[in-house]
This record gives C-alpha cells, structure tokens and sequence, in this order.
C-alpha cells in the first residue's frame, strides 16, 4: 500500500531523512519511533508530497510525487496539531475537505458523530477545545473511507482519557482493514496500535521490528524518570549508586536505568532514605537520551 | 469646494420651454430640399446651361427634380430654385457652380460629389461677385463648400455643408469669405470640413450656425467688426480662432469639447477691442486661449458672464496676454482653472473690478455677512497646478494620488507655496445664472440608462455577496493564527 | 467516541475531483471567509463613502451650465480606485497564503487530494470574486446618485471604470499574492505589501516627475517609462476608454494619442495583463517549489 524507497531530504546542509526504505502492505500498521528530530514528521510530510525529496514514494501504485492527488486520495491525514479557518462552521469545514475529496456532498452529521462530535455542527472552529479540534481532524481524514491513515503525534494534545478513546477509534480501524503509518512517542500507543516499529535515528532508519520484540526490549531498556526537589537530589544520586545503580542528574531530576524485573529498587533505597519522589516516569532509552537537553530541530515546530 | 448652486433647476426650466423650439429650428435646418422621391436617371446634359442661356436678368429658373451632371456658371442676375429634389453631381471631378453675376440667388439644391484636388481648390459652389444668397442648400462630399470671393454683402443661409471623408490635412475649408465685406452667414450647418474661414471681411455677422468635427469652426483672419452670437461649436480642433482683427464681438455661444492639438474653444490671437459674453464653454482642453490680446490698450479684453466648465485648463495666458479684465464669469471644475504659459506673470490681467469678481468652484472661503461676495481674497496657488504651468509634461501625472501628495506637500509647507497666480479680491459665492440658447449636441436623458449600470452593478456586487454568504451564518470577523490550545476533550 | 458508526469496506477506488472542481471549492471558500472578513466591509464601504462624496460634489457642482460634469466626476473616481484599489488588493492577496502558512493550514490543504496550483488559482478566484463585489457596489451606488442627481453622464463610462479598477485589482492581486508566496508570516506579507503600494501610489510617480524635470526627459520616454506602473497604465486606459484621447494629461498624453492611437487599448490591456499574469506565475512557481511550511 506505502512503498517508500530510498528516500533523502535535506534542509538545508542538514538531512533530515536519508535512505529511508519502508514497505507497508494493505492492512499494516506501522510506528515511527525516534527522538524529535529524527525524521518522523519529515517522512510524513514526504509521503504526502508536502517536501521535496528524492527517491521514489508510492501509495496504492500511485507515485506520490507524479500523481500526487490521485496518490492523496487514498490517503487520510491527521496533522500534530492544526490551524484550521478559524471562522469556518464545523459542519462547513466537513463539508469543504468532502468536496476536495471528491464527495459530492459529505454526511456532516453521521461524520461527526463518529468521531464523538455529535452537536458541535453549528459551532466555529475557533470555540472547539484542542482536542476537539484534534476530533474534527480526524473526522475529516476518515471522509471517504480512505485506504490509509497517516497521523503525526494525534494524541499529544490530549489529556489521558481523551486519548485512551482515540486509541481505541484507531484500533478499530487499523482491525478493519485500515493502513496506519504514526509517528509516537508513547510506548502504550505503539503497543496497541502498532504491528511493526520503523526506528528512526538521525534521519536514518536504524531498523524494522515487529511490535512484540520491540515492546520488550523497551521495557528491557527502561529508564526511570524520578523527579526529586533540587536540594536533595545530589544525595539520592549518592544513594543509588551505592547499590549499584547508574543515575544521572537531570533537570528536573533524576534518570535512573533499571532492570525490567527490578524497576520499583529505585523506589525502595530512597524511600529508606526518607527521600520523598514528587512523581516519575518510565521512558524509552532513545527518549531518556533526550530529555533536558534536547532543543526541537526546525521540522517539528508547529 | 462645493459651488453652492441652487439654479440649476432653473436652467434646467429654460433648456425644457426651449428645447422643442431648437428641436424644430433644427430640423428646418436639416431639411432644406424638400423630400420628393429621388430621381436617379440622369437629366440631359447641358440643359442647365441652355435654360440659363435662355434667361433674362430678374428670371426665376425653377428645377425639377433629377441628377444634373454638368458644370454650372450662372453669369446673369436670376434665381436659380430647385423644385423637388434636384441634385447637382460634379461626379468627383472639379467645381460644381460658379457665380460670376451679382445678385444671383441659389435655393434648394443637393450639390455633391466635388473633385479632391486642394492645389485646383475644387469648390461646389464658388461666387465671385456681390449680393449673392446662398440659402437652403446641402452640400455633401465637397472638398470646399461655399467660397465667396470679392462678394460683399451676400447672405449664407441655412445651408448645410458636409466635408468628404478624408484626412483633416486633406479636406477644404466648408466655407470660405475672401474680401466679402456685410456678409450675413446665418443658420448653416458644417461638418467634417476644414475650417469655417473669414479673410478681409469686415461688418460680417455669423449666427446660430453649427459646427462641428472641423478644425477650425470659426476662423477670422484680418476681419474687423465681426459680431459672433449664439453658434455652437462643438468637438472640432478649435472653436473659434481670431486672428488679428479687432471689434469682435462673441456672444451667447456654445463651446463643447474642442479637443485638437492646440484644442481651445476660443482663442485670441494679437485681437483687439472685443468683448466675450456669456458664452458657454466646456470640456474644452483649453476654454480660451489668449495670445497677444488685446492688441493695443485702446479698450480692455472684456470676458464677462461666461461659464467656462470642465475644461482641461479653464483660461491659458500666453506672457504676451495683457490688459484683459474678467468680471462675472463662472469657472467651474476646470482642472486648471487659470494657466500661464511658462514663467510669465498675470499682473497685466484683472480678475475683478470694483465689487464684482468671479465665481470660483475651488473657492475654499466662506461669507458670513451673506452679500453674496467670499470674506477672503481667492488666490490661486496650488502647488501642482504651478509644476504643471512650468513643466507641462507633468499633466501626465494628473487625478493621480501623487498630485494630491504634492498639492498636500504645498498647503503644510510655506516654504514651498508657490506664489499665488492670480487674486480674486470679491470672489462670488455662488454662480451666475445666464440663459442659453439651448445647444445641438448635447445627449440628454441618459440618466434612465446610468441608473440601470448602477442597478446592475449593485446587483452583480449583491449577486455575489450572496452566493458567498449562502449557507453560512453572519459573522464578521477573522482572527490570524488564534488557535486554541486548551487540549483537553469534552 | 467509541461509536464508530458503519464504514463500508476498503477497495472502491474513487477518482480525483477535477482541477476546475476542485479550483471553485477553494475559490467559493476563500470568497466567504473575505466577505466575512472586517477588512472587506472596512474597504467596501471607504470605496463606497468616497465615491458617493466624489458623485455628490460634482453632480451639485454643475454650475450655471446645466450641463454635467462627468469628466469630472470620472477623474475623481478614477483618483479614489487608485488610492483604494490596489491597497485593498494588495492586502488581501498578501494575507491570503501567508496566513494559511503560518496557521499550519496551507500544508494541512495541500496534504488533501489537491493540487498546490488549484489551490492558489482557487484563491485568486475567490479574492477576485470578493474584490468585484466590493469595485460592484461601490461604483453602482455611485451610478445610482448621479443618475438621481440627474447627471447626464454616459454609462458606459461607470462600466467601464468598473471593469478597468477590476482589471487593476486583478493585477494587485496577483502581486499581492507573489508576496504572500515569498512570506513565511503574514504580518511581513501585508507589510510589505503595503510598502509595495507606497511605492507604486506615490514614490514612483513623484521619482518620474523628479526625473522629467531633473533629466528633461523626453515626452516618449516619459510615457513609456509610466506604462511600467501599474496604476499609470489603469488611469490612461481609464481616460483614453472615456474621452478616447489622452489630450487632458498634456504633451506626453498627446503624444501617445497620436503616436498609436486606438492601439493604446492593446498596449494597455498587454501591460495589464503582464501585471496579472507574471506575478501569479511567479507566485504559483513558488509554491511548487518550497515547501508549504
């Protein structure tokens, strides 16, 4: 359904993405994973013909670059976050991507209610809430049931339950026969939603790996993400690695690599120590890398 | 900048008791030969010739109606009267009739069809002696129409003379008087022709006469005592032009977009002692243009009454202009409404005497004590108007924003006011009302038909507002890059 | 949420909508949301209060004569679409695609079945369209007083002006829209084409008269020096449409009266026409090559 082959596109002197091959078949589902700036938006944008890139990207045989409307048809798209016509009534807006679809006239109600936006036809688009907007966006890509659904980060906007439900609509159509290409950050998203991880790293696709190994060796890799008040934060880092354990200071606080079967240790040695842990976080290796220091490259900026 | 005007309805009353009268005065104009059905078979030639042989001195010689192709020379005193519809054919080649007896009289006649040879200078209808009437004819396709030579006290009457199609530098004059002393020309109609031209004639009166597409409507040459009332002149070169002459009197004429070249609806050229009333002259690019005029310091050039409106340059002084006074005169909506040529002054002209000064459409003052008369001085000194006075290329530059910036520029900053051209010391509020023989040209009646553009204008406009609001809810008001970015759901 | 609704199955292959289908969505869009816009009814009615203003001056100004003063009357109108036209046209082309961009919507759309010429030919149709309106209602309410003043004025003069100042803006437009395409953020787009506007209003014509009277240029080079602006070349069509001569703008109008005569209106209507097409050209030649971000 996707072939991507041999992909290279540069900003500027930086490559963005370089040498990217990936093949998904009708019904696959797969996850970008990397850090931000390896290149997942930047390879969205390419499958949809937004950046100029060389190499060749089909979708459904049609060659993106050549035949790009015939090529985006196939294809629905739920962007990061997007600035819709703010003064556009949201039935109107269902109406106006139909019409660039091809509809002859877009359902506007039936549309909204299946992505829960039952009631909101008549509003503006300026009085929806993110993740409302977040909502409509993927109401939108669904009109005319397309073969593919390429989504770049849809849930970071969203606050946990919103998110749960959106997973759940996603899994529903990735089951129905959907072709999903997202870009994540979030292990559980990748988890349920994905069948195999395209890794990315620096542009490059390190590898391809089916969903299951992949899951695990994240949870292999595991990095505790411990946030703890500054002033005792140099005493925890000396307490850890006394048993052992290979902390590092980070702005917020600590990022501690554990053993999958060991994860709450951590936890145990500073609660002896009547160290208090303000909250926490188990990130991906890649991602821990990243955290505090990390600047967002050009590419990802809304 | 608003003329307070609260005449135009009467004026508006007089065009509407006197227009059927000039409706019919046209006409009768227009219908000289009386209409019988046309003739085309070719009369006998040189039957003109013998019946004019065969005449005595006094005889009317009445034609009947038919196509005569020969030359025609009337050389003893009779009157020569078309019955129906005679046409006298020069069949394209040389003159048509020539006048050698005085007292002859011509009625009636379609004389046409002239040869084109300007150096033979061939004429329909040449008179070369005294107290001929030239009266009713029409003339079509001539190059030189009626040319009185020596013919004094002869009468041109109701004539109408159309010019052949060609170039302006290869058409004749339609009427022409060389030495022809008291010659009346009245009620005649010239088109298409050269110029309507008076060499050496003096005491000549011309009258309600029409012209237009020519290049010169009206041309004195040397022509002294010369009264000029209630002709119109419209969309030739030049209205009417004198020309070294003197005790010229123009009254209650009609000046309408004479746009040549030069372009003036009257121009004066080294004229003495002559007096324009009243006349009504607009959409001229030049409305008078004065050259050396008056001549002499016998009597002031006297311009009272007149309506100079919607002309590119209301009045044009050459430097050489001096001595002219200018009373009651409306100047309304010229572009300029005063020019001087170069850099020359208007300290020899007077735009006011005593209480009376002129009405000015750019008038910016005010009159408090309600006498009619501004409280404030009216000068002219607008910045642009000054440029374009020195550097008449700048005229290209004209209604564009950029000629307001300067005219702005002029008004904020004294150091660059231009001195003022000229001063109105009693400028009037309002315009004088003056009654005009109504005019040939103007159409009248389009309003209906404006009326209908704007209606489908709006409805265009409206048509498509409308399409765009269809469906959509009224709200105003757009707001760039405001995206929310509250993240929550429901 | 989780009602998903029925989706029928996969496979129907649907064909694109064509390139006029798609060109009039996007133009029916960007003309309501102009219509809808502040700006649009903040020009529409300026236009409309100074052209009335202008109608009513000179339709009391007729004077003693009777007669109308509709030369006049074009001047000013001609004055007031050569202030407010190419400002309007401008801003609205500059703001269109700059602030799709910088809303994320231009890459949003052009992530759609669509192509990126569709989309900015859709756009100029739709400004277009809400530019004639905006030209439509001012110059017809125009046309309505003086009709009602009783001017005797010819009305192919009104329609005439009116489809010239539409053939101007659809050239300001077409800038205005080569400017949007050069902008990453719309505020620098209508700065800058404002900056433009200054330019051809008035520093191009006051930079011509220094010239004309510093370097005593002459007439023909004047005259073709001033086809080069925009605003120059609407005016003398304008003039040149009603009078059928240019004789009121003085020795250089003369000279282009003369000199080619009724081929003005092909030279002008070439010029305008280079001031729709090249900078639409340009704008659409920049939008396929960047990308849309």
């Amino acid at each position: 359904m996707i072939r991507i082959e041999n992909i290279a596109m540069r900003f500027g002197k930086t490559a963005a993405v370089n040498g990217v091959s990936l093949h998904l078949d009708s019904g696959d589902s797969v996850a970008l994973w990397g850090a931000n700036g390896a290149g997942k938006t930047t390879l969205i944008r390419c499958v949809l013909g937004l950046l100029r890139y060389r190499g060749r990207i089909t979708l459904g045989g049609h060659d993106v670059r050549r035949h790009g409307k015939r090529a985006r048809l196939l294809v629905g798209y739920v962007p990061q976050e997007i600035g819709f016509y703010d003064d556009l009534g949201v039935a109107e807006a269902v109406r106006f991507f139909g019409r660039l679809k091809g509809l002859s006239h877009a359902d506007a109600g039936a549309t909204l209610d299946r992505v829960g936006l039952h009631g909101h036809e008549h509003k503006r688009i300026r009085e929806l809430s993110g993740g409302m907007k977040q909502r409509l966006a993927l109401a939108i890509a669904l009109l005319g049931d397309p073969a593919v659904l390429v989504l770049d980060e849809v849930t970071a906007s969203l606050d946990a339950v919103g998110r749960g439900e959106f997973l759940a609509l996603l899994e529903q159509l990735s089951g129905m026969g959907r072709t999903l290409l997202f870009a994540s950050h979030r292990i559980e998203e990748v988890a349920s939603l994905a069948k195999r991880v395209a890794v990315l790293e620096h542009g490059r696709l390190k590898e391809v790996v089916p969903c299951g190994d992949f899951a695990a060796r994240i949870a292999r890799n595991a990095v505790l993400h411990l946030s703890i008040a500054a002033p005792i934060r140099k005493r925890a880092v000396e307490l850890l690695s006394a048993e052992g354990l290979a902390p590092q200071l980070n702005g917020a606080g600590l990022l501690v690599p554990v053993a999958p079967e060991h994860k709450a240790v951590p936890f145990r040695i500073l609660a002896d120590a009547h160290i208090p842990v303000d909250d926490f976080e188990l990130v991906s290796h890649e991602h821990a890398a990243r955290i505090g220091t990390e600047r967002m490259p050009e590419e990802d900026r809304p | 900048m608003t003329p307070r005007c609260v005449h135009v309805p009467c004026t508006l009353v007089v065009c509407l008791v006197l227009g059927p009268w000039g409706v019919a005065q046209a006409r009768s104009v227009e219908q000289g030969a009386p209409a019988t059905p046309v003739v085309s078979a070719p009369a006998e030639p040189g039957v003109l010739g013998r019946r004019i042989a065969a005449a005595g001195a006094g005889d009317i010689i009445e034609v009947e109606a038919g196509v005569y192709t020969e030359r025609i020379r009337i050389n003893k005193p009779v009157t020569v009267v078309a019955r129906g519809r005679a046409v006298l054919d020069g069949g394209g080649n040389g003159d048509i009739v020539e006048i050698t007896a005085p007292g002859v009289t011509l009625r009636g006649f379609t004389i046409r069809n002239t040869g084109i040879d300007l150096d033979q200078e061939n004429t329909a209808v040449r008179v070369l002696a005294p107290r001929a009437t030239i009266e009713d004819n029409t003339l079509e396709d001539i190059l030189f129409g009626i040319d009185l030579r020596e013919a004094p006290d002869s009468i041109v009457r109701r004539n109408t003379i159309g010019g052949k199609a060609l170039d302006i530098a290869r058409r004749g004059d339609g009427l022409r008087l060389w030495r022809s002393d008291r010659t009346i020309i009245e009620r005649n109609t010239i088109h298409n022709g050269r110029d309507a031209i008076v060499w050496y004639s003096a005491d000549v009166e011309v009258r309600n006469n029409y012209a237009y597409e020519c290049r010169y409507g009206l041309h004195l040459m040397f022509s002294d005592r010369v009264t000029i009332t209630e002709n119109e002149f419209s969309r030739n070169s030049v209205g009417i032009y004198l020309m070294y002459s003197a005790r010229v009197e123009l009254r209650q004429n009609r000046l309408i977009g004479n746009r040549g070249p030069s372009g003036y609806g009257i121009g004066l050229k080294e004229t003495d002692q002559f007096s324009v009333r009243e006349n009504l002259i607009v959409g001229n690019r030049a409305g008078v243009y004065i050259d050396g005029s008056p001549f002499t310091d016998k009597q002031p050039g006297v311009f009272v009454r007149n309506t100079l409106a919607y002309n590119d340059i209301g009045i044009t002084f050459l430097p050489s202009a001096r001595g002219n006074e200018l009373t009651d005169n409306n100047f309304i909506d010229n572009i300029d409404q005063v020019s001087i040529a170069g850099r020359g002054s208007l300290d020899a002209n007077r735009f006011w005497k005593g209480e009376r000064g002129n009405f000015w459409s750019d008038y910016s003052g005010y009159d408090q004590n309600r006498d009619g008369v501004g409280d404030f001085v009216h000068e002219s000194r607008t910045l642009f108007e000054n440029l374009m006075d020195r550097e008449p290329a700048l005229r290209l530059f004209l209604f564009s924003p950029a000629q307001q910036a300067i005219e702005f520029v002029g008004r904020a900053l004294p150091a660059v006011r231009p001195e003022a051209k000229f001063t109105d010391e009693v400028p009037l509020m309002r315009p004088v009302s003056i009654e005009f023989v109504p005019g040939h040209g103007e159409g009248r009646g389009t309003s209906r038909l404006l009326l209908i553009s704007g209606v489908v204008l709006l409805g265009l406009g409206g048509g498509i507002l409308a399409s765009a609001r269809d469906g959509a809810r009224d709200r105003i008001g757009r707001h760039p890059g405001a995206v929310g970015r509250e993240g929550e759901i429901g | 949420m989780s009602a998903l609704g029925i989706l029928p199955t996969v496979g129907v292959e649907r064909t694109p909508p064509s390139v006029l289908r798609n060109t009039m969505t996007i133009a029916q869009r960007e003309l309501r949301e102009a219509v809808r816009s502040r700006w649009f009814l903040l020009y529409t009615l300026a236009f409309a209060v100074l052209g009335l203003a202008v109608s009513f001056v000179s339709a009391s100004g007729s004077g003693g004569s009777g007669l109308s003063g509709f030369g006049r009357t074009t001047a000013g109108l001609v004055n007031i679409v050569l202030l407010v036209v190419p400002l309007m046209a401008l801003t609205a082309g500059a703001a269109s695609i700059a602030s799709d961009r910088e809303r994320g919507m231009l890459s949003y759309v052009f992530a759609q079945p669509v192509w990126r010429l569709e989309v900015l030919l859709g756009k100029y149709i739709g400004l277009a369209a809400s530019l004639l309106a905006s030209l439509s209602l001012g110059l017809g309410a125009c046309a309505v007083i003086l009709a009602w003043k009783g001017i005797a004025a010819r009305p192919a003069s009104i329609v005439w002006l009116t489809g010239l100042s539409f053939a101007l803006a659809l050239g300001m437009l077409s800038v205005g829209m080569l400017i949007s395409a050069l902008a990453r953020k719309a505020s620098v787009a209508v700065g800058t084409a404002i900056f433009v506007w200054l330019i051809l209003v008035f520093v191009s014509d006051l930079a011509l008269m220094a010239g004309t009277v510093a370097l005593r240029l002459r007439i023909e080079e004047l005259f073709l020096l001033s086809l080069l602006n925009p605003l120059q070349v609407f005016k003398m069509w304008t003039l040149h449409g009603v009078d059928a001569t240019l004789d009121v703008l003085g020795p250089a109008g003369l000279y282009a009266s003369e000199e080619y005569g009724a081929r003005l209106h092909v030279m002008f209507g070439a010029f305008m026409l280079a001031w729709v097409v090249l900078p639409l050209s340009a704008a659409a030649a920049m939008l396929s090559r960047r990308s849309p971000l």
